[in-house]
């Protein structure tokens, strides 16, 4: 009972957030709906370059690209390293930060 | 994980508690399904936009485990102590992130949403939300795990002498 209760709380909470995030969204006019007909602003040259290479076959989207590409581990090697240098930071930090108050502690004790 | 530093580790003669335990391999697994989902490149976009879907509903249970601690700390928030409010405000920068980056992967979703016959209205700003709070978590997620390092080494200590059946 309490697990639903709780659970009802974070659905509340998320649904917020997300309200927020349309509310932004359509505040700012790019919310992706388009009431009127306008034709909207022009792509970027980003845009219209990946369009081209779609086309070409140079890159693939959609159901074609469906499957773990196991061959090509850089970009997961390259998303661990980042999240283990950041949480190497923070380890460092805090127990640098530890070791101070401890021997802060036991120069008072001593004191 | 927040809840779980604060709540002991091991039951009656030593044994591992079993919140803890859920706790701790639903954070392993959560935090394995993020570096998957974040690396796109190995994924590949159908399995990195399920992984995604499937992330967020696996961390509307986590949040919801740490419910107790959302709601101690909020209202300590005013005490002095700086830690406890310093992880307090990773957590919820780390939830409004999350929270923008799953919803917008939804709306810019390319096979998982058509696979289910929704196709969602295609935008430049939830494309841009995506990649930015996409970013803000790569930052915020380690920081999340590794404030509670402490006790993810105790637990995984125990983990490691732990058999089931077996008192220690």
């Amino acid at each position: 009972m309490k697990f639903l209760r709780h659970l009802t709380a974070v659905v509340l909470t998320v649904a917020v957030i997300v309200g927020l995030g349309l509310l932004w969204a359509h505040a700012s006019g790019g919310g992706g709906t388009r009431i009127g007909g306008g034709p909207g602003p022009a792509p970027s040259r980003q845009v219209l370059l990946r369009l081209r290479q779609i086309k070409a076959g140079v890159i693939t989207v959609g159901p074609a690209d469906n499957g773990f590409h196991l061959a090509d581990t850089r970009n997961l090697i390259r998303t661990g390293e980042i999240e283990a240098a950041l949480a190497a930071v923070v380890i460092t930090v805090s127990a640098v930060r530890r070791r101070r108050r401890r021997t802060r502690r036991g120069a008072a004790t001593k004191a | 994980m927040a809840e779980s530093a604060d709540l002991p580790i091991t039951g009656g003669r030593g044994r591992i508690l079993a919140r803890t335990r859920l706790d701790f391999w639903l954070d392993a697994l959560l935090l394995v399904a993020y570096t998957l989902a974040y690396s796109l490149g190995f994924t590949g976009l159908a399995t990195h936009e399920w992984l995604g879907i499937g992330l967020g509903a696996v961390l509307l249970i986590h949040i919801t485990l740490h419910w107790d601690w959302v709601i101690r700390t909020t209202r300590k928030l005013l005490r002095p102590g700086g830690r406890e409010r310093f992880i307090w405000l990773v957590n919820l920068l780390l939830l409004l992130s999350m929270t923008l980056c799953i919803a917008s992967g939804i709306l810019i979703s390319e096979v998982a949403l058509p696979q289910l016959g929704i196709t969602p209205p295609a935008s430049s700003f939830w494309r841009q939300m995506h990649d930015t709070t996409a970013t803000l978590t790569l930052i915020l997620v380690p920081i999340h795990a590794a404030l509670r390092w402490r006790w993810i080494v105790a637990v995984a200590r125990r983990l490691a002498a732990w058999r089931p059946g077996r008192s220690r």
